[in-house]
């Protein structure tokens, strides 16, 4: 049987406000326990919510960034359930007139561009965290301990349509979405931190059917690494159940990165269990067109429009993307010494390879306040110009790197400029077929291979000045070849 | 038990404990209310919904700066927790 899979994310995106949604306690990231926290995030009667504007204006950016049409008239529900770290039972949530709705993302896949449909961009407000307190497994906890800092946190949570194919499409998507908040300045993006969360519906169908099969939850993926693997685990489940003929059961399964499965949590409530209804104490939610206007006009430059740009300069896409997620500061890098250079290939390269490389290796995140983006340039035109070789290129941008010098002040402490004038190299070649008179017989004699010898013989004896290619182009010419 | 909804399961969700003879009582009651308010299907709407949402309240959402505001102190915030230890509140063991 041809089987297919169907999967939709929902993720959670933590804003990076200043204070909570519904009051204005700060948003503190802590260790320390309750520490911000006012009787409207931890539910004392009589407590009133009031919305935070900026988390409303940050979600605004992320319907529009997404192409969503912004609900002008929307509204706020309460999504009821008891759990203990949510401490008025219901979570202040948005049910069927959520911020946005139906946009699209475009993400990269395989050089190509590739778009996952969007449903629904809604706010909401984080719980508390719980821990369970007992002696190691989890069903044998005596008591739970609960931290209510974020609790009421604005969350804003990104529905997909059921369309995503694969997991690498997956992932691609999460990597866009996480970009974009970033670019949007609305999150922080740490999927370590917890500020980017998300779950998958997984489902699996006859390829030639048109309805979908029954949708799995997963959650507790924590990385990008926990969704690839949670898919691809229960894409075979699903698959291997209906091969036996077994059905699929709707619930909510758990990935155990430790074994690398999914195990069943509970089945699955149903919406109408979570008794949507509005609050009460939130009036409609109005967007006027001149707010909407407003934020229009803040959207910064987007990861697809900055992958455009990129390509406009001759990168490839897959390239471009890579670029497209990188920090801010390297994409104005890259710009900046492209406009010099005109070598999108070799700019790239330099940036992501040797400069990031050496960074890594140096262990350090941020450029030095002297290095500046001419330098980078000027050492790819060295190269470009055979005035300095590939390897002599590295050892100035690492001493650019750690100290406040310049390329040409480097290459000419350390001797690096090559000869480039064609007599002196001449001369030296010269020198070299004459020493090597035994060598240059057996060349003639067809023996190719050891004019790399001899190439590497006039090198050494220019000291490393000679750039190969001219050594080995001059040196054909002396001998005829 | 009545046939439009479960009784032992809206229990459930609001977390009640209904003995039979409340569960009764309870079934019959919204019942009645259920087919008093069952008259609103029978209205003609418009199927614009945006226009026709009416919250309960006719104002509309006011929005709040992002600026912090003094909030209760860790003890005060505290102070009503039936239990607490290392600044937690503490509560009988919950698990999903
Ligand atoms: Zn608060």
């Amino acid at each position: 049987m041809n089987l297919k899979p169907t999967i939709g994310i929902e993720t959670h995106i933590e804003l990076n406000t200043n204070t909570k949604m519904f009051c204005r306690c700060k948003v503190v990231d802590t260790e320390e326990p309750n520490i911000s926290l006012c009787p409207t995030c931890i539910g004392l009667p009589g407590a009133l919510p009031v919305p935070n504007e900026k988390a409303i204006r940050y979600i605004t950016l992320l319907a529009l960034a997404t192409g969503c049409a912004i609900t002008k008239k929307g509204m706020f529900h309460r999504k009821n359930y008891f759990y203990p770290d949510l401490p008025k039972n219901y979570q202040i949530s948005q049910f069927d007139l959520p911020v946005g709705e139906n946009g699209k993302l475009e993400i990269v896949i395989d050089n190509e561009k590739d778009y996952v449909e969007i449903e629904r961009v809604h706010m909401e407000e984080d719980t508390g965290k719980s821990s369970h307190e007992g002696t190691g497994r989890i069903d044998s906890a005596t008591s739970t301990s609960l931290d209510f800092n974020r609790s009421g946190v604005p969350l804003v949570e990104i529905v997909t349509k059921p369309v995503i194919q694969s997991s690498k499409v997956a992932v691609a998507y999460i990597e866009e979405l996480r970009q974009l908040a970033i670019d949007l300045d609305i999150s922080e993006g740490k999927l370590e931190k917890g500020n980017l969360r998300f779950d998958a519906n997984i489902s699996v169908a006859p390829s030639e059917s048109d309805e979908l099969g029954t949708k799995v939850e997963i959650k507790n993926m924590n990385s990008l690494r926990s969704l690839e693997r949670a898919i691809d685990y229960e894409i075979k489940r699903q698959s291997s159940a209906i091969e036996n003929g077994e059905s699929i059961i709707q619930e909510t399964r758990h990935w155990d990165e430790s074994k690398e499965t999914t195990t069943s949590m509970r089945s699955k409530e149903g919406s109408a269990d979570y008794r949507y209804f509005s609050d009460p104490d939130l009036p409609n939610m109005v967007l006027s067109d001149e707010f909407v206007n407003q934020v229009k006009d803040s959207l910064p430059p987007l990861p697809h429009e900055n992958r455009n740009k990129l390509v406009e300069t001759g990168l490839d896409l897959s390239d471009a993307n890579v670029l497209s997620k990188s920090e801010k500061w390297i994409l104005e890098l890259y710009f900046e010494v492209f406009d010099n250079t005109k070598d999108s290939k070799a700019t790239f390269n330099w940036i992501t390879g040797e400069l990031q490389g050496q960074m890594r290796k140096l262990e350090i995140k941020s450029l030095p306040e002297w290095f500046s983006p001419a330098f980078l340039s000027d050492v790819i035109k060295l190269i470009d110009e055979n005035k300095i070789s590939f390897t002599s290129g590295k050892v100035i941008l690492e001493e650019l790197i750690q100290k406040d010098t310049t390329p040409d002040d480097v290459a000419k402490k350390l001797d690096l400029y090559q000869e480039n004038d064609e007599s002196a190299i001449s001369e030296i070649v010269n020198e070299v077929i004459k020493d090597n008179q035994d060598i240059v017989e057996r060349i003639k004699n067809g023996e190719d291979k050891l004019v790399g010898f001899m190439v590497g013989q006039i090198i050494k004896s220019s000291g490393g000045s000679i750039n190969p290619g001219i050594a080995k182009e001059i040196l054909s010419k002396e001998l005829n070849l | 038990m009545s046939e439009k909804f479960d009784i032992t399961n809206i229990a459930k969700l609001a977390s009640i404990s209904l003995s039979d003879d409340e569960k009764q009582k309870l079934s019959s009651d919204l019942s009645v209310i259920l087919d008093h308010v069952q008259a609103l299907s029978n209205l003609e709407l418009d199927t614009n919904i945006e226009d026709v949402y009416i919250h309960p309240l006719e104002k509309e959402l006011v929005l709040d700066q992002d600026v912090e505001k003094p909030s209760l102190t860790h003890d005060e915030a505290l102070s009503n927790a039936p239990k607490a230890s290392d600044g937690k509140f503490i509560v009988p063991p919950s698990l999903e």
